[in-house]
C-alpha cells in the first residue's frame, strides 16, 4: 500500500502496465530474470525490492513456480471429492513431480478432477484421456453444465446480440448521470461480491470525488472454491458485465474500465476479450461514442494466482504492479483507488444486474426478491448434487427449494454445506429451513450468503480435516500484512494437524482466543471471516470434534 | 465543536483526526500500545495491537476497530482499554512471541524495544501454542560499513519499508513471499552492502526491534544520555540528538519533533561522526621551523603569531593581514573572526568560503528584493503546487531537504528541473531542462519570453510590488529565440511548458544551488530567478518563493555575522560612515574604512607582494577552491599563514602555524540553516585533549593582542550579536528552544517565516527587475578549440567538500573515490571504458582519475567530485569567476579526456 508506487505505476497506467509487464515477463521462463526486473523497476522509477517483492507474491509468477507445466486443482470441492490423487497419478506419467504444481480452483466444482494445462482447464478426465490431452491429439471441448433461472431471468437472459443490448444505450448516454445514480440507488442493488455494499453509494460517491481520471474495475478474481457463477458471466454472459462497467463508467465519469479476471480462467479471458472486440466493431467503444461525448475503453488483466486478489484494495494494488497487500480505509476506492484515483470496484455479477435496472427501471427490480435483498442471485452446486450447476433464483428463494428442486437433492449423503465461500458459515443439514438465498436470513441464523457457492461436506469427510483445510487455505493466501491472520492462521492449522496425528488435544480456550484474535483483529476478512465456518463447526458438529480438544 | 467520547467522558476532536491520535492527545502518548505506527509514517493498520473498542452508544454494543487508521466519529464511545482489547492486544503479542527469538537479555535493544515494552504493556506472561514453524534461522546481515540487519527479529510491522519508501523515497526494501513466510528484502533478496540503499538510517531508526539497525547499535539502551544539537555538515541544519556514554559519542539519532528534519537524517548527519576522535585529529599546535611543522604550546603558538602579525602591521600596514573564516563554524565564531581582522588587526579583508559558493546568491537577492536569504521556509512544501530546482542536485547534496523534494516529484506534483544532467530529481521530474553547462541566463531569459509572450504576467503584483519591468519586458521581447535555443540545447517548447508550468501552478517555489552560482553569470541568473518569482508573483505567501540551497552548515550564518569584506554584522555597508559609527561605538575601537579583499583578490594580492598574512579557519582552499597551483604559489609567498583545522588539511601543510580547533561535538553556539533558522549547536562532549574550541582560540589571540574579549560560550557571545545585528534583535539563547528562530527576530522573539509578505527592504519597497543578457563563459570562448568537452563539478552524498571529516568515517568504504562521468557517446569516441583510467586536462594542467560511464551527463559534457585529494581536481578548474560576486566557474571548465590505458 504505496501511494508512491500506485503513483509512479500510474505514470505509465494500463498502458504498458507493470503488473502485465511482471506476467510477460515470466512467460518464458515461469518468472522474471532478474535482468528483467531490475529493468522494469528502472522504466517505473521503483525499486528491484518493489519487482522482485511483487514477484514472489504470485504463485504463477515466484520463482518457485519457474518448472511447473501442469497444475491440479487443490480447491475444497477437488479435494473432498477424493479426485485429484488420481488425477495427480495419471499426469505423472507425463511430467516430472516437479513440473506438477497446483491452482486452486478451476471453477469444474460441478465434476471435479480439474487440472490446468497449456493454457487451458480440465476435469473429469479419465487416464487414456489425459494422456490425449497432453499429447494435444484432441480438440478442446468447452465445459458444460446445467444453467437454469428459477424465477426472473436477469443474468441468464438469453444473449441477443450486442445491437439489441445497447438499443437504449444512447438515450441512457443523454441522460443527466445524478438521474442514473438515484435510480441504482433506488434499486437497492447490493455487491455481489460478498460484502453486500449497496452499489448506488458507491457510484455516487466515486462520481462526487473531484478528478480527471477516474476508474471502474470489475472484480473477476472469483478465488472462492465452490463458485463459478462469476466464470459462468464471462464466458457465457461478458457483453451484460460490460454493459455494466460503461454504464457505470458514465455515471461516474470514468473513461476505462478494467476487467481483473483470475489467471485459473484462462476461458473467461478469452471470452471477455472477444466480447470487447465485438463492441469495438460495434463502435462501442473509444472516443465520443454514439456521438455522445462519451468516451470507454477497456483493459483485461489477467491475474497471476493469488486470492487475496480479490480483496478490493489488494486487487488495485495488483493492477499496480504492487505487492496486493490489503489496504487500510479511509480512504475508499471510490475516493483514492487504482493509480490514487477514484474507483468503483464491482463484482462481475453486480455488474451484470446494471442492465436490467437501467432498462426496467429500480420498482420492477426491487419487486423481485426481498426487503434488503432486490433481484436474483446466481447459485453455484457442486458434483455433491444430483443436478449440480448454475441456477439463478429470485432473491428469497428457499434454500430447501435451490438443493431439491433445482439441484435435485444430495448425491451422496452430506452433513453440511459451506456457502457462501472459505469464508462463509457451516450450513448444518437442520438449518436449511431457516435459510432461503437472501442477505437477511442468512445473516439472522449466524451464517454468509457471500457469493452463494454451495460447497457440501459428505458425511463421510471427517470435518476436522475439512478445518484444518480452511486454516491452510488462509494461511496459504494470506497477504501476511496483518499479524493475527499472517501468524494465526499457520499456528490454527499446526494445532489442527497434530490433533489428527499425533497425541495432540488442542485447549480449547487457546482454540476459541485465536478465533476470537482472527476475527476481531484481522484487517480483511480473509483472517477475520475464517473463524465463521469453524466456530459453525464447533458448535454444530461438537460430537464429531469433540475428541480433538482439551 | 465536535464531541466524541473516551471512556464515556466527552471530549473535542479535530476534523479527520484517527482515534489513536485522539486518545493519546487526550490520555497522553503511548497510552495505546502501538507496533506498526511511526510518527513519521502513514498509517498501515499491520498489528493491530492499536485495536479499540468502539460503540454508538454509551456502554452499547462495541466493534473492534484499529485505532491508527479509523477516523473518529462524531458521538462515538471510544473504550481504549476494555478488557476485551486488553485481551486481543495479548492475543496477537502471544503470537508474535511465537516466531520471536526469546533471547532479550542478549539481544542489542534489550531494554529499548518496542516489542518488549508493548508485551510487557499487555501482560503477556507465557506462550500457549506448541512449538511450531518459525524463522529464526534467518542469518545476519553484516555487509554494509553502516547498515545491519537480523531478521530473526523481524515482525513484520512493513516500518522499515515504508520509511525507505515515504520518508526517503528509495525504495530499497520491500517484503518478499507472500503470509506467513513473507520476509522483508533488500533489493533482489540481496545484502545491504550490494543493494541501492543509501544509508539514511531511517529504516534502523523506525524499526521498533533490532531487526534493521546498524554498527554503532543506535538503539541499545546504552545509548541513554543524549544532547541535542545540530549537524555540521549542510545547509539544511537537521537536529540530531547525539548519544554518549562516559564522555564519547556513540551514536546519533534524529527527534522526530525536529521542525526541520523531523526524525530524519542523511547517511553524513548520522553516520559520519567518527571523525572527531580520529588518530589523524589536531592535537597540538604546530609551528613550522626549517620547513616543517613542529609541535609547539599555546602560548609559543600564541606569541609567535601575535608577534608576527604585528610586525607586518607596524612594517606594511593592517591590510596586508587577511583572515578567511569558516561557515562550518558558529555564528558566534564567525562574528568573532570579522571582530578580530576589523577592529583588532584593523582591515576589512575578512571574507569566507560563501565566497566559493553562494556569494552570487546573497548578492543577486539583495539586488533584486533586498535581502540575501531564502524568502520561505522548507515546510512550505506542504503547500506549494510546483517546484523549480536549478543547478541543484540536493538528493545528494542536501539529502533531507533533497528527500522531500523529491516525495513531491514523486507524488507526480509538478516539478521542473534544469539541470545539464540527469539528476536523481530529473528522474522524477515532470519538466527535465537539459541544458549544456553555462547557459542558465539563455534558458531562463527564454521562460520569460514565453510568460510574457503567452499573458502569464502577475499584472497586478508586478504593478503594485515591482519596479524596471517594462524595460524588462522590452528586452525580453527582442530576444532571439532561435540563438538561445541553440546556446543552450534545449528545444524552445521544452521550455515554453516549463514556464507556462511555472508560471500556471497557484504556488510555485524555486530552489537553487552551486550550479546556478558557480559561474561567470551566477548573481545575473540569481536576479533572473528572483525575477521568475515576481514577474509570476510567486513571493510573499506560503509556498512560494526562492529558496536557495545553502551549501555548508553555516553559510548563511557566516554572512550574517560579517563575514564580508564590504558588509559587517548584520550586513551594513561599513563604506557608510554611519554605520562604521555604529560599529565603532560598539566595539569600541577605529576601523578600517576601505573595503577588502575578496578571498581571490587574497591571492592576487599575495601573488604581487600585496598580503603578507592570512589566517583561514577550517578551509582547505587548496583543494576546494579553483586553480590549485595558483593557490599553493600564493599562499607560499606568505610570511604568516595560519590554519585553524581538525586534520593535517592540504591547505594545513602550507601553514606557518596550525592551530588545533575543536569540532561541533566539542562547543556550543549556533547555525543559521538555509531556511535563516538560527539553531542552537549544544556541547555533547569536551573537546578533545590538547584542542580549543575556535572561537576560544580567537578571543585567545585577541586578549593577547590587547582587545578585552570574554572567554568564548556561545551564549554570550550570542547576546553580544544580538545587540548589533538588527534581525538578531530578538534572540536570546534560551529562547531559540530546542527548533530555533527564523531571523528576522524581533523584540520579544517573535520570529519571521516568510520575507517580503508587503514590500521588499530595498529602495522604496519594490522588487526590481533587471534585464541581464546571456553571455558565454570565457573560459569556453578561449580554451573550447583545444579543449571541447566541458567539465562541471558535483558532490556525492558520501562526502562532504574537501572529504577531510568524511573520508575519516565509514563513508569511505561507500564510496572510494572521485570518478568522471562521461557519456557512453564521448567515451566511445575517446576510447574509453568503464573503469579505464584517464588523462584530463584543461588550460591549467591534467590530472588522472577513472572514468565511469553513464548517460547521467549529456554528451560533451564530464563531471566529477573533489572529495578526494588523490585527485585534486581543481589543479585543472579555472580562475573564471562570477562578474559580480567573485564566485569561482567551478561548473564549466574547458576540458579534454584521453585513454590512459595501453591499448
Ligand atoms: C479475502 C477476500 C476475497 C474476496 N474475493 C472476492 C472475489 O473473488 N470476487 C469479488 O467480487 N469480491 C471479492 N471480495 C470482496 C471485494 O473485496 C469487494 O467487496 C467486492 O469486489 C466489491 O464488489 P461488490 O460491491 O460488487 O460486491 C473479497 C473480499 C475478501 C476480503
Ligand atoms: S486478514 Fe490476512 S489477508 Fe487480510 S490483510 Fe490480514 S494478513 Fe492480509
Ligand atoms: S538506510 Fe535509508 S535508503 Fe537504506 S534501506 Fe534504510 S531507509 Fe532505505
Ligand atoms: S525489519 Fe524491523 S521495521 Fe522492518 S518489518 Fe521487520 S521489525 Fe518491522
Ligand atoms: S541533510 Fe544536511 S544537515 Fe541533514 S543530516 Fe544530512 S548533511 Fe546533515
Ligand atoms: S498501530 Fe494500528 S495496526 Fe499497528
Amino acid at each position: 500500500m504505496s501511494k508512491n508506487l500506485s503513483e509512479l505505476s500510474g505514470r505509465k497506467g494500463l498502458h504498458g502496465n507493470l503488473f502485465e509487464k511482471l506476467g510477460d515477463a515470466a512467460t518464458a521462463s515461469g518468472t522474471p530474470s532478474e535482468d528483467e526486473m531490475k529493468s522494469l523497476a528502472n522504466d517505473f522509477l521503483m525499486g528491484t525490492a518493489n519487482t522482485y517483492g511483487a514477484t514472489t507474491f504470485y504463485d504463477f509468477l515466484k520463482p518457485d513456480n519457474k518448472n511447473k507445466k501442469v497444475y491440479t486443482c487443490s480447491g475444497s470441492v477437488c479435494m473432498m471429492a477424493g479426485t485429484q490423487d488420481g488425477v495427480k497419478t495419471s499426469l505423472n506419467k507425463h511430467f516430472k513431480e516437479e513440473e506438477v504444481g497446483h491452482m486452486c480452483c478451476l471453477g469444474r466444482c460441478h465434476e471435479n478432477g480439474a487440472f490446468h494445462y497449456n493454457g487451458k482447464n480440465y476435469s473429469d478426465k479419465t487416464d487414456e484421456e489425459i494422456a490425449s490431452i497432453v499429447k494435444e491429439a484432441v480438440p478442446y471441448q468447452e465445459d458444460t453444465y446445467n444453467v437454469y433461472c428459477h424465477g426472473t431471468p436477469i443474468l441468464t437472459q438469453p444473449f441477443q446480440g450486442v445491437d439489441k443490448l445497447y438499443q437504449g444505450f444512447k438515450g441512457l448516454l443523454e441522460k443527466d448521470q445524478n438521474e442514473l445514480i438515484e435510480i441504482m440507488k433506488a434499486s437497492a442493488l447490493r455487491g455481489r461480491g460478498g460484502a453486500g455494499f449497496p452499489k448506488g453509494y458507491k457510484l455516487e460517491s466515486c462520481k462526487n470525488t473531484d478528478s480527471d481520471v477516474k476508474f471502474i474495475v470489475c472484480n473477476a478474481d472469483e478465488g472462492d472454491p465452490g463458485a463459478y457463477s462469476d466464470r459462468y458471466l464471462l464466458e457465457k454472459q461478458p457483453h451484460l458485465v460490460l454493459y455494466g462497467m460503461m454504464a457505470s463508467g458514465y455515471m461516474v465519469g470514468a473513461e476505462w474500465g478494467v476487467v481483473y479476471i483470475r489467471g485459473e480462467y484462462p476461458e473467461s479471458v478469452e471470452t471477455t476479450e472477444k466480447a470487447i472486440q465485438e463492441l469495438r466493431a460495434a463502435n462501442l467503444l473509444g472516443n465520443d461514442i454514439l456521438g455522445t461525448g462519451f468516451n470507454f475503453d477497456f483493459k483485461v488483466i489477467k491475474a497471476q494466482g493469488a486470492y487475496i486478489c480479490g480483496e478490493e484494495t489488494a486487487l488495485l494494488s495488483s493492477i499496480e504492479g504492487q505487492r496486493p497487500e490489503v489496504r487500510v480505509r479511509p480512504p475508499y476506492p471510490t475516493q483514492e483507488g487504482l493509480f490514487n484515483k477514484p474507483t468503483v470496484v464491482n463484482n462481475v455479477e453486480t455488474l451484470a444486474s446494471v442492465h436490467h435496472i437501467l432498462n426496467h427501471g429500480a420498482a420492477e427490480f426491487t419487486s423481485i426478491g426481498s426487503e434488503k435483498s432486490s433481484g436474483t442471485k446466481l447459485v453455484s452446486l457442486d458434483r455433491c448434487f444430483n443436478k449440480p450447476g448454475m441456477y439463478e433464483v429470485d432473491m428469497g428463494t428457499p434454500l430447501r427449494t435451490v438443493i431439491e428442486t433445482l439441484g435435485g437433492g444430495f448425491k451422496v449423503p452430506v452433513k453440511a454445506m459451506h456457502i457462501g465461500g472459505p469464508l462463509g458459515g457451516l450450513v448444518p443439514i437442520s438449518a436449511i429451513d431457516r435459510l432461503s438465498i437472501d442477505f437477511e436470513t442468512f445473516q439472522k441464523e449466524g451464517f454468509l450468503l457471500g457469493h452463494a457457492s454451495i460447497v457440501c461436506i459428505p458425511e463421510a469427510f471427517p470435518l476436522i480435516q475439512y478445518l484444518e483445510h480452511l486454516f491452510e487455505f488462509t494461511a496459504d493466501e494470506s497477504c501476511g500484512k496483518c499479524f493475527p491472520c499472517r501468524l494465526g492462521s499457520v499456528r490454527g492449522a499446526e494445532m489442527l494437524h497434530k490433533a489428527q496425528h499425533e497425541s495432540f488435544k488442542i485447549d480449547r480456550e487457546l482454540m476459541d482466543d485465536l478465533l476470537e484474535t482472527l476475527e476481531k483483529g484481522s484487517l480483511c476478512a480473509l483472517g477475520g471471516g475464517l473463524p465463521l465456518p469453524i466456530q459453525n463447526a464447533l458448535m454444530y458438529f461438537e460430537d464429531e470434534l469433540k475428541g480433538f480438544f482439551a | 465543536m465536535k464531541i466524541a467520547y473516551i471512556d464515556n467522558q466527552p471530549y473535542e476532536y479535530k476534523e479527520g483526526e484517527t482515534i489513536l491520535n485522539f486518545i493519546n492527545r487526550i490520555k497522553g502518548e503511548r497510552s495505546v500500545p502501538t507496533l506498526c505506527d511511526a510518527p513519521n509514517l502513514d498509517p498501515f493498520g499491520s498489528c493491530r495491537v492499536c485495536s479499540v473498542e468502539v460503540a454508538l452508544e454509551e456502554n452499547g454494543s462495541c466493534k473492534t476497530q484499529a485505532s491508527c487508521h479509523t477516523p473518529v466519529m462524531e458521538n462515538a464511545y471510544i473504550y481504549p482499554n476494555s478488557k476485551e482489547v486488553q485481551k486481543l492486544r495479548k492475543n496477537i503479542i502471544e503470537l508474535v512471541l511465537t516466531d520471536h527469538p526469546l533471547d532479550c537479555l542478549t539481544c542489542e535493544v534489550n531494554g529499548n524495544c518496542e516489542l518488549q515494552d508493548v508485551a510487557a504493556q499487555v501482560g503477556i506472561r507465557e506462550v500457549r501454542y506448541p512449538e511450531g514453524a518459525n524463522h529464526l534461522d534467518r542469518q545476519k546481515d553484516l555487509s554494509h560499513p553502516y547498515m545491519t540487519s537480523d531478521l530473526s527479529k523481524c515482525i513484520n510491522c512493513f516500518r522499515c519499508v515504508r520509511a525507505c519508501d515515504e520518508v526517503q523515497g528509495q525504495f530499497v526494501l520491500s517484503m518478499s513471499g507472500r503470509g506467513f513466510d513473507s520476509k522483508i528484502i533488500k533489493g533482489l533478496d540481496q545484502s545491504f552492502n550490494e543493494s541501492d540503499c543509501v544509508s539514511c538510517g531511517a529504516c534502523a531508526q523506525t524499526c521498533p526491534t533490532s531487526a534493521i539497525s546498524d554498527v554503532f547499535q543506535s538503539k541499545a539502551i546504552k545509548a541513554t544520555d543524549k544532547t541535542r544539537t545540530i549537524c555540521t555538515y549542510c545547509g539544511v541544519g537537521c537536529n540530531l540528538e547525539v548519544s554518549t556514554h562516559n564522555g564519547e559519542v556513540l551514536s546519533i539519532q534524529a527527534p522526530f519533533d525536529a521542525e526541520v528534519n523531523q526524525g530524519h537524517t542523511c547517511v553524513k548527519g548520522r553516520y559520519a561522526f567518527k571523525f572527531y576522535d580520529h588518530p589523524e585529529r589536531l592535537r597540538t599546535p604546530l609551528i613550522k621551523r626549517n620547513g616543517k611543522l613542529e609541535p609547539a604550546t599555546w602560548e609559543e603558538a600564541y606569541d609567535f603569531i601575535a608577534n608576527k602579525i604585528n610586525k607586518i602591521k607596524e612594517e606594511n600596514g593592517p591590510d596586508f593581514i587577511a583572515g578567511i573564516s569558516s561557515s562550518r563554524c558558529t555564528n558566534e565564531e564567525n562574528y568573532l573572526m570579522q571582530k578580530f581582522i576589523r577592529a583588532v588587526v584593523g582591515t576589512n579583508n575578512i571574507d569566507g568560503c560563501a565566497r566559493v559558493c553562494h556569494s552570487p546568491t546573497a548578492l543577486g537577492m539583495q539586488r533584486t528584493f533586498g535581502t540575501g536569504a531564502a524568502t520561505n521556509s522548507i515546510e512550505d512544501l506542504k503547500h506549494t503546487d510546483c517546484i523549480m530546482v536549478i543547478g541543484a542536485n540536493p538528493t545528494a547534496a542536501h539529502p533531507v531537504t533533497g528527500a522531500k523534494l523529491k516525495q513531491h516529484a514523486i507524488q507526480g506534483k509538478t516539478t521542473i528541473v534544469i539541470d545539464p544532467r540527469k539528476t536523481e530529481m530529473a528522474r522524477y521530474a515532470t519538466h527535465h531542462l537539459a541544458l549544456r553547462p553555462g547557459t542558465n541566463v539563455a534558458v531562463l531569459n527564454m521562460m520569460f519570453y514565453y510568460i510574457i509572450t503567452e499573458s502569464r504576467v502577475a499584472q497586478s503584483f508586478v504593478e503594485s510590488r515591482t519596479e524596471g519591468f517594462d524595460d524588462f519586458k522590452k528586452d525580453i521581447l527582442a530576444l532571439d529565440l532561435a540563438h538561445l535555443e541553440e546556446v543552450s540545447g534545449v528545444p524552445r517548447e521544452e521550455v515554453r511548458a516549463a514556464a507556462l508550468a511555472y508560471a500556471d501552478a497557484p504556488n510555485a517555489m524555486s530552489f537553487h544551488g552551486l550550479g546556478v552560482t558557480e559561474h561567470s553569470q551566477g548573481t545575473f541568473t540569481v536576479m533572473q530567478i528572483a525575477n521568475l518569482a515576481m514577474i509570476t508573483g510567486n513571493i510573499g505567501r506560503k509556498g512560494v518563493g526562492v529558496n536557495p540551497l545553502r551549501g555548508q552548515n553555516n553559510v548563511q550564518g557566516s554572512a550574517d555575522m560579517g563575514v564580508q569584506p564590504h558588509q559587517g554584522a548584520g550586513y551594513m555597508d561599513i563604506s557608510k560612515s554611519e554605520v562604521r559609527e555604529l560599529y565603532e561605538k560598539f566595539y569600541k575601537v577605529p576601523l578600517p574604512k576601505e573595503i577588502g579583499y575578496k578571498i581571490p583578490e587574497m591571492y592576487a594580492a599575495a601573488l604581487d607582494g600585496k598580503l603578507k598574512a592570512m589566517w583561514i579557519i577550517g578551509e582547505d582552499v587548496v583543494q576546494t577552491d579553483p586553480n590549485t597551483q595558483m593557490v599553493i604559489r600564493a599562499l607560499a609567498k606568505l610570511d604568516l599563514l595560519v590554519v585553524q583545522e581538525l586534520f593535517m588539511t592540504e591547505t594545513a601543510k602550507e601553514a606557518t602555524v596550525v592551530l588545533p580547533g575543536a569540532s561541533f561535538l566539542e562547543k556550543d553556539g549556533t547555525f543559521t540553516n538555509g531556511e535563516r533558522r538560527i539553531q542552537r549547536v549544544n556541547k555533547v562532549v569536551e573537546p578533545i585533549e590538547g584542542t580549543k574550541p575556535d572561537g576560544q582560540i580567537i578571543v585567545d589571540i585577541m586578549n593577547r593582542m590587547g582587545y578585552e574579549q570574554a572567554d568564548y560560550t556561545g551564549p554570550t557571545v550570542l547576546e553580544e550579536v544580538s545587540q548589533i545585528v538588527p534581525f538578531f534583535k530578538g534572540v536570546e539563547w534560551d529562547g531559540l528552544g530546542e527548533n530555533g528562530k527564523q531571523w528576522p527576530v524581533a523584540e520579544g522573539g517573535v520570529d519571521t517565516k516568510i520575507l517580503h509578505e508587503e514590500s521588499f527592504k530595498i529602495g522604496e519597497g519594490k522588487g526590481k527587475f533587471k534585464y541581464n543578457a546571456f553571455k558565454e563563459s570565457e573560459e569556453l570562448v578561449e580554451n573550447e578549440e583545444e579543449f571541447p568537452l566541458i567539465l562541471t563539478t558535483n558532490r556525492e552524498l558520501e562526502h562532504y567538500n574537501c572529504g577531510a571529516m568524511t573520508r575519516r568515517t565509514g563513508n569511505v568504504e561507500l564510496l572510494t573515490e572521485d570518478v568522471l562521468m562521461i557519456n557512453p557517446k564521448d567515451a566511445k569516441k575517446y576510447n574509453i571504458r568503464n573503469g579505464d583510467k584517464v588523462g584530463i586536462a584543461s588550460a591549467r594542467g591534467e590530472v588522472e582519475i577513472h572514468a565511469s560511464v553513464t548517460k547521467s551527463v549529456r554528451p560533451g559534457v564530464v563531471s566529477t567530485t573533489f572529495h578526494f585529494p588523490e585527485i585534486m581536481i581543481n589543479n585543472i578548474t579555472s580562475d573564471v569567476h562570477d562578474s559580480e560576486a567573485m564566485c569561482p566557474e567551478y561548473k564549466v571548465v574547458a576540458v579534454k579526456v584521453r585513454s590512459l590505458v595501453a591499448q
